[in-house]
């Protein structure tokens, strides 16, 4: 089975966002692109049931639906990456400069936030979802995307504090 | 004046920039007398800030040959499971094998020690070797040009010439012969004003006398190689895919015969 010329057309200009949010869920480049093959492969299969007019939801829905599937299989092996056990190469950014040090801590600090707060900081903030297409994408209420979006700001506000207060190097401790 | 009260809603919408102006400006103003407030949304705005620029990398990122669409005309998409399938029933399907779909079976099923594979293992190992040689990455420079096509033409018992790049930016810097396991192969290598050199791999084929373009790629260096009228070629270089695509499109239809 081969994409249709339409699949191509739509999707292609996608792949680079796409390629960020599963970089941003799962920090791993290499995880990151198998995974987006792994959505090519469910949208071709699954292309003649998508509807007209929301094609960047519902792609980012599949995607995030089988990064989720991906990061309980990782903590079900007990192999989830710690930041300290992620190998410099597989960083988004190397931490030549100390502009790229700060750029590196967010994506640490991030990466150890629960799913929930990491997706909806990535799909508003980054990838510019509107929260309606967000609320597709998780499949919650819009009134939930915006009290999650807004938990996940705080929380990960008081992370960074935490982190600048303990000097050094943010401490990765979770601040409920 | 009558102002609605500020909700965390808006003050999370103000940090996305999805506010009307109007309101954006009141909240601003509000904003103002709330120095707590103002400053926690500034927190929001750096947060969000400094995580686009962490990831924003990601898309200047050349896209892997896997993840094209558009080079994707064989599917990418079922991976090792249904390939391994595809194999264990090649042997039934091979009555159904020719027309559209005849391509597929045969590169899947064809050891990797013969055909375009093996050709494609070739030149990337020639690129990587020569490429690399600052000193002399060519026997013959490209102001032998003459030289070298009647060289190659002898060799592979075929009419070649090196092929007008032009377009893609690339010029000739000349080539030499390479020996295989299938006698012997030519190497031109060309390069571009980016300084990246680009490998042109052309030798007589047995096996996968005429097979489509396919992508390859092995230890950081990418490329293309297909066959026509018993003769492969193979495009290969460190540049993008897409870029190693257009040279290879530009070979091929200059080796297609008229």
């Amino acid at each position: 089975m081969r994409p249709p010329p339409e699949m191509i057309e739509q999707v292609q200009p996608m792949i680079p966002s796409l390629r960020r949010y599963a970089r941003g869920l799962l920090r791993d480049a290499e995880d990151a692109d198998d995974l987006v093959q792994d959505v090519f492969e469910r949208v071709l299969g699954r292309w003649h049931l998508r509807q007209a007019g929301s094609l960047r939801p519902w792609i980012f829905s599949i995607l995030h639906n089988l990064a989720m599937d991906r990061l309980r299989q990782r903590a079900r092996r007990g192999s989830a990456a710690t930041l300290e056990s992620v190998p410099e190469s597989q960083l988004a950014v190397s931490a030549s400069q100390e502009g790229q040090v700060e750029q590196r801590d967010i994506l640490g600090l991030v990466q150890s936030m629960p799913e929930e707060h990491r997706s909806i900081l990535l799909l508003i903030g980054v990838e510019e979802l509107s929260y309606a297409e967000a609320a597709e994408v998780l499949r919650v209420p819009q009134g939930t995307v915006m009290s999650r979006l807004s938990r996940a700001r705080e929380r990960l506000r008081r992370m960074v504090e935490e982190g600048a207060s303990a000097e050094g190097r943010p401490s990765l401790r979770i601040v409920s | 004046m009558t102002e609605l009260p500020v909700t965390e809603a808006e003050l999370q919408a103000l940090v996305d920039g999805r506010l009307s102006t109007d309101r954006a400006k009141a909240i601003d103003a509000w904003l103002l007398d709330h120095p707590a407030e103002a400053q926690r949304i500034s927190s929001y705005r750096s947060q969000r800030d400094a995580l686009r620029a962490a990831l924003d990398p990601v898309l200047e990122e050349p896209l892997p040959l896997a993840l094209d669409l558009r080079v994707n005309e064989r599917p990418n998409f079922p991976r090792h499971d249904i390939r391994q399938m595809l194999v264990a029933a090649c042997a039934a399907a091979l009555v159904f094998v020719g027309g559209a779909g005849g391509w597929t079976l045969r590169s899947w099923t064809a050891p990797p020690s013969v055909g375009t594979a093996a050709l494609a293992r070739e030149g990337i190992a020639s690129y990587s070797v020569y490429a690399s040689d600052h000193a002399r990455p060519v026997e013959l420079a490209a102001d032998h040009r003459h030289a070298l096509d009647g060289w190659f033409s002898e060799r592979l018992s075929r009419p070649v010439s090196a092929p007008n790049l032009d377009p893609a930016g690339l010029h000739l810097i000349g080539g030499r012969l390479i020996a295989t396991e299938h006698g012997p192969a030519g190497l031109y290598l060309y390069r571009n004003g980016a300084g990246e050199t680009v490998a042109l791999y052309v030798r007589p084929m047995d096996v996968d006398k005429t097979d489509r373009m396919t992508p390859r790629e092995k230890d950081g260096v990418r490329g293309w190689t297909w066959a026509d009228d018993g003769m492969g070629f193979g495009v290969f270089g460190a540049a993008p895919g897409n870029y190693l695509h257009d040279a290879a499109n530009l070979v091929r239809r200059q080796f297609s015969p008229a």
